[in-house]
């Protein structure tokens, strides 16, 4: 008995709220733009009034009414002394005819209160009047968002209307989810399922909120639904939570490794410490954005593969700088490991400050191409981000293409040579000083390749580079010096435990405690992971 | 007249340090006084060259390059501006900043007891011989050197910054600790003061240029100069390097303890910027510029650099780390042993055994 | 076995007393003899180099402009101004050593620099003893008053607490639930645990909020952006973000946060010290939204705000600035204030000595470009400013959301801390 009071205050309570809406054949025009023009109150009433007209308006009202809150989010709406004009043709708001804007057109702006309203009618409009199947596929994305808002009815109404099959499917099972208040109980409970179908923390509270809905206690099939759907959603979070720390403990090391790995070649090789290292992983990063921007002049058409065309530039650019260093500075210090970590300091410096005086200190500015923006989400909280992604197959790649050339090349057969014992491949004949060059060349330009690899997560700028110097260091000492297996699990295990930590205690607390481990486990085994089979360093 | 000779360079800089730290209060109120900036600058650069010398005793003298050292000038540095604090605290009831944010109504336990000065600096020793100690001694015995030891001293020193960067562990965190106004119950900031602090360093710089060539004349710093050219055959000798080495670590480490106390008056702040991994890196390129294995050379390099650096961040700011880019470059490749090359250029033979001219304690692990 | 002959040690000893005696006192001596007649010093603490450069380093060329127009006109008491930049490297002793040098030998006039907390605490006991003359151009955490420095832009209960009063009202979005993410150091949390005061004076409960502090320069921000997403998604009322880290953090932070799927309408966010310098490098097509607060907005109105833009634009032109002329951002127009300020105060006085310009500061008002006239009392060294509310555009800008009707006083000392 109370349940039918409830349902029939719900009731009334709706039809009051959209008594605008029912009365949408006497749309007030003149005065729904008055109201988009005028304070943050006025035009949120304003876009309850669009809502409802898209879920229950007549057609014209519909057509007359979607270009408006399309332009009120695009802020193309021009508000002056005689009404508005939608800024894109003249065209006045209310009459639709050609007019110019009296005086200075005001744009009014969306409150963020206001905003997701605006944008839940444009896309009502959208999901019942586009013309292509693609944008009524969007503005249902949009809709999802905010299943609790959407008016009821207008899924209803959109999918006996719509003509594409998986669509209507879609929009049917948003209907379906968007039910989880509607007033027939089967209704609810299939709502429940559907809605436990996407677990995550929000499913989650939605569904904890039934438990203190009165047919919770009242009816057991209810009761039981929700329970099962709280167990179902409960399992899908900690996935979701495990898969996301994997993946967060992924990224991380696919970036550290990608840092160490030419410095480990450099090291394992010659023993020097490159300090000028995280300088080339940004000289790398500023090669792509020479390449983006001479894209956008020679070909508009390419400008979002950028990230891929500069691969080649990157490398060739910063082992260019790795062999004339190598060339002009270190080999004079070969025999003295000190020296030459201070001379690599000082073209650090030399290069941070160079690039500060070419490009200035701020933000290099970075096209953002649509496979490594976004992400897509996957089981409860965990989203799948595409930059991290990116860095994550790229570090794949690199590590491919690194084992390819140590192991299958010539070049790789003599570097190992050399790496193992010095002394002896210069006996059998082999360049131990030409290695040494490519090597760091190689090195060099792998430095150069992280840099493209994280322009789309880093900031660009002349100090990106010293971010990373002692932590890769700590990877390449810690995998052991010259295998490329050590580097790899390396930075997998530090990746790995930062992100574990990290929610525990912070991220300074988890940096500091991983470095101490490092040091501590140094200590005790200072050749590292693995160490290399052969004569000792 | 040999030994004459060996001592000469250093008694008259000595001498010349001692000088200077006399005549600065002795012209104060004449017309030739010192200005407050320049006696001011001249006080760090005293307390610089004696981080510049407890570097190159363990890098010039042992072979051992730490790129850590900021560590120990940072506790010399935090301990006394601890002392600072809690004696204004105690004279002029200034609360510091750093517990006015963190909302705390009084200082943390640990900082009971840091108002009494010789209580302060047993702890600064006692805290820099634990870390040095446990460090060096663990480092030494599983025989960590080289580039090795340099990198993982870097990284510790990166740890204290993180951990300095904390402001929940009641050292002021990211901001330091600064607003000193008393020492040893004086106002600090004024002219005196100023020259006394000034004077007291350079007092502390000669003192332990002395101390550190008494050291290295004597049998120990043969013993040292032995362990850093062939530790293996020394050690095959039956010579205990462990003890040898662990006891100038924490030697140097000390030195560089007090080079921090020295510091920190006269900058009037602390902060974790003083455990970054370059200000470490600078340490040796000071070292590098002077001269390794000479304790002349450090002091020269440390002073020099500073001066120049004090200099041009005013005048010509953006030249600066060009200038000092290339002066590194060109001492690396150029003159191995720093500015002593320069010395050496028109003069004598090269000094000390031929593998010091070569390269100094490089020798690969 | 060093050996060492007399000749060498003089060589290497001259070289050295070069270094100490010749940059140091030489430049001084021959600069105070000048002093008295000539033009009159400012000087600049804003570093070019290091990871504040990208924001402090515009503020140099600001100042120099502000000072061209004044010479234009004829400069001040009839003394030309002429503008000392330093370069202290965001390393914050430097800054105390730039301003001794500049205090010192220099005798400048007045200070203008720092952009942290960090810097301006550590410049402040050289000023005091000086008794020298800071303009700080930078909001910041209140809780200080020095008679040496003025603040030029605004303390948090005149600037932080009306725009987190705007996201609680109903005109905002009704937040019941704050995320506070700062860097660690004396700013954010300061402006926090003023937050947190404020709350539990508005009866808030404990457990809606959240604190998370990450070291400087900070980028990794997947974990946090995690941890958000679940703090929002626990229910109990609408989240928002209060950002307060600094630097490069912020376009890092708000990468990610979009990356993530989040968009503003989900948990908005307040970047307390987002300027659109730190947009430069972003996609802002999906942080539309997001909301700053400042005393200045490059898109205020007004014939101020019109010439100050023109006016920047020709002078990067000009001088061939190494910053966009297209950008100006708060602490730029504060800067451009303080000189101007300064200015008024020192012919005001008639004189360039501190005391007789601080003496002189009662009763200054100034056009701000912001389009308030914004005024100094005798009370304090403070500068009523106005407030407003930025939201993020596609522009890469920030819109005019909210802007307070008049310039409120400034309150030093919060009554939340």
């Amino acid at each position: 008995m109370k349940l039918a009071r409830l349902t029939a205050a719900a009731g009334l309570l709706a039809v009051l709220l959209f008594a605008p809406g029912l009365r949408a054949d006497t749309l007030d025009r003149a005065g729904l733009v008055q109201e988009l023009c005028g304070d943050a109150g006025a035009m949120g009433r304003a876009g309850t009034a669009l809502v409802a007209t898209a879920a229950s308006g007549s057609a014209e009202d519909r057509a007359f009414a979607a270009p408006l809150a399309r332009a009120v989010i695009d802020r193309k709406l021009g508000c002056d002394d005689a009404g508005a004009v939608l800024d894109e043709g003249g065209l006045d708001a209310i009459t639709r005819m050609p007019r110019a804007a009296a005086g200075t057109p005001r744009s009014p702006l969306l409150s963020l209160k206001n905003r997701p309203v605006f944008e839940l009618a444009d896309a009502a409009f959208a999901l019942r009047g586009a013309p292509a199947v693609a944008q009524r596929a969007a503005a249902l994305k949009t809709l999802e968002r905010r299943p609790a808002q959407i008016p009821e009815g207008l899924l209803d109404t959109a999918a006996a209307a719509e003509s594409d099959a998986g669509l209507k499917e879609q929009i049917d099972t948003l209907a379906q989810t968007a039910a989880l208040n509607a007033s027939d109980p089967a209704a609810r409970i299939r709502a429940i399922g559907r809605v436990a179908e996407n677990p995550s923390r929000r499913a989650l509270t939605r569904i904890a909120a039934l438990e203190s809905d009165p047919a919770y206690a009242a009816n057991p099939e209810f009761r039981a639904a929700v329970d099962a759907a709280t167990a179902r959603i409960e399992r899908g979070i900690a996935l979701g939570d495990t898969l996301a720390t994997l993946y967060n403990g992924l990224s991380f090391a696919s970036i550290l490794f990608m840092a160490a790995i030419g410095l480990a070649i450099i090291f394992g090789l010659m023993g020097v410490i490159n300090l000028a290292q995280g300088e080339l992983i940004m000289i790398g990063a500023y090669v792509t954005w020479l390449v983006q921007q001479g894209l956008r002049v020679a070909a508009p058409a390419l400008l979002d593969w950028y990230l891929v065309l500069a691969i080649p530039v990157a490398f060739l650019a910063t082992a260019a700088i790795g062999i004339a260093l190598e060339a002009l500075l270190l080999r004079h210090l070969y025999k003295r490991p000190l020296m030459s970590l201070l001379a690599t300091w000082a073209v650090s410096l030399f290069l941070v400050n160079i690039v500060r005086v070419v490009f200035g200190t701020q933000n290099m500015q970075f096209e953002t191409p649509f496979y490594v923006s976004g992400g897509v989400p996957v089981i409860g909280d965990f989203i799948f981000t595409w930059n991290r992604m990116f860095a994550i197959a790229f570090a794949i790649v690199t590590l491919a293409l690194t084992w390819g050339v140590v192991r299958k090349t010539p070049l790789g057969l003599n570097i190992r040579a050399v790496t193992q014992n010095r002394d002896m491949a210069a006996c059998i004949g082999i360049p131990t000083r030409r290695i040494d060059m490519m090597a760091f060349g190689f090195g060099s330009g792998l430095a150069g390749l992280a840099g493209l690899a994280l322009s789309p997560i880093y900031s660009v700028n002349p100090q990106m580079g010293q971010n990373f110097i002692i932590d890769s260091f700590m990877v390449v000492v810690l995998g052991g010096v010259g295998t490329i297996a050590g580097t790899v699990l390396a930075a997998l295990g530090i990746g790995q435990i930062n992100v574990l930590i990290e929610p525990l205690w912070g991220a300074v607390a988890a940096k500091v405690i991983v470095l101490l481990m490092i040091i501590a486990f140094l200590q005790w085994r200072p050749e590292g992971l693995f160490a290399v089979k052969g004569r000792r360093k | 007249m040999m030994r004459l000779g060996r001592n000469g360079p250093i008694v008259l800089l000595t001498g010349l340090i001692l000088l200077v730290a006399v005549a600065m209060p002795a012209l104060s109120g004449t017309s030739l006084e010192v200005s407050r900036y320049l006696a001011n600058a001249i006080g760090q650069l005293a307390a610089f060259a004696v981080l510049a010398i407890s570097l190159d005793l363990i890098w010039g003298y042992l072979g051992i390059l730490s790129l850590g050292h900021g560590l120990f000038f940072a506790i010399g540095g935090y301990v006394f501006a601890m002392y600072l604090l809690k004696h204004s605290f105690v004279v002029t009831g200034t609360v510091p900043d750093f517990l006015q944010f963190m909302g705390w109504k009084d200082f943390p336990f640990y900082w009971a007891g840091f108002d009494f000065f010789p209580y302060a600096f047993t702890v600064a020793v006692l805290v820099t011989l634990l870390v040095s100690g446990i460090f060096g001694y663990v480092s030494f015995r599983s025989r960590v050197g080289g580039v090795y030891f340099a990198i993982i001293t870097q990284a510790l020193v990166y740890v204290a910054m993180l951990l300095m960067f904390r402001n929940d562990t009641g050292f002021g965190g990211n901001n330091g600790m600064t607003g000193f106004s008393v020492l040893f119950g004086w106002q600090m900031g004024t002219s005196g003061m100023i020259t006394a602090l000034a004077a007291g360093s350079l007092a502390v710089l000669a003192l332990v240029l002395m101390l550190c060539r008494w050291l290295v004349g004597s049998r120990f710093g043969a013993l040292m100069l032995a362990t850093r050219d062939d530790e293996i055959r020394l050690q095959t000798l039956g010579y205990e390097t462990l003890r040898l080495k662990l006891i100038v670590w924490c030697l140097s480490a000390v030195i560089a303890m007090v080079a921090g106390m020295l510091y920190v008056p006269q900058v009037g702040i602390i902060n974790p910027r003083v455990l970054s991994p370059e200000l470490s890196l600078e340490i040796a390129v000071w070292v590098a510029i002077g001269g390794r294995g000479h304790l002349v050379g450090a002091v020269i390099g440390a002073l020099l650099v500073n001066a120049v650096k004090f200099w041009l961040s005013s005048a010509a700011p953006d030249i600066w780390p060009f200038i000092l880019s290339g002066l590194i470059v060109l001492v690396v490749l150029v003159f191995p042993n720093g500015l002593m090359d320069l010395a050496k250029f028109r003069l004598t033979r090269p000094m000390g055994p031929k593998r010091m001219a070569e390269e100094i304690g490089e020798a690969r692990p | 076995m060093v050996k060492f002959t007399r000749r060498s040690f003089l060589q290497a000893g001259g070289v050295a007393a070069a270094g100490l005696a010749s940059p140091l006192a030489m430049p001084a001596y021959l600069r105070s003899a000048q002093a008295q007649s000539g033009p009159v010093k400012l000087g600049c603490l804003f570093s070019s180099s290091g990871t504040m450069a990208n924001l402090e380093g515009r503020l140099n060329y600001v100042v120099k402009m502000a000072a061209d127009e004044i010479n234009a006109k004829g400069g001040v008491n009839g003394r030309t101004i002429d503008v000392l930049v330093s370069d202290p490297a965001s390393d914050w002793p430097l800054y105390a050593q730039s301003a001794k040098q500049m205090l010192q030998q220099e005798k400048v006039s007045a200070l203008f620099g720092c952009w942290t907390s960090v810097s301006r605490k550590t410049v402040l006991p050289v000023v005091e003893q000086e008794n020298g003359l800071l303009y700080y151009p930078l909001h910041f955490e209140g809780d200080e008053n020095s008679k040496n420095v003025v603040y030029v832009n605004s303390p948090p209960a005149s600037s932080v607490l009306p725009a987190v009063d705007y996201l609680m009202g109903e005109e905002g979005v009704s937040a019941k639930r704050f995320f506070m993410l700062g860097s660690d150091y004396v700013w954010p949390r300061t402006i926090n645990k003023q937050l947190k005061g404020y709350f539990k004076s508005k009866g808030i409960p404990e457990t809606a909020w959240k604190e998370e502090y990450v070291p400087f320069g900070f980028s990794n921000f997947q974990t946090l952006v995690n941890q958000i997403r679940a703090f929002a998604d626990q229910g109990g009322g609408q989240p928002v973000v209060i950002l307060t880290v600094v630097g490069n953090s912020i376009p890092d932070f708000m990468r990610e946060f979009a990356n993530q799927g989040i968009l503003a309408t989900d948990i908005p966010v307040l970047g307390l010290d987002m300027v659109e310098a730190d947009l430069e490098g972003l996609d802002t097509a999906k942080l539309v939204g997001h909301l700053n607060c400042w005393a200045y907005l490059q898109n205020a109105k007004g014939p101020a705000n019109e010439a100050f833009l023109k006016n920047w634009a020709g002078y990067v032109k000009a001088k061939n600035v190494p910053f966009s002329g297209t950008v100006s951002i708060d602490p730029m127009v504060s800067a451009y204030d303080s000189v101007h300020l300064w200015a008024m105060a020192a012919a005001k006085a008639g004189s360039f000595d501190v005391p007789e310009v601080s003496k002189a500061f009662a009763g200054l008002t100034f056009d701000c470009p912001s389009g308030y006239k914004i005024s100094m009392t005798g009370e304090n060294n403070y500068v009523a400013r106005g407030v407003f509310i930025g939201s993020v555009n596609d522009k890469q800008g920030f819109d005019i959301l909210w802007q307070s009707k008049d310039t409120p006083k400034p309150v030093p000392f919060s009554p939340y801390g």
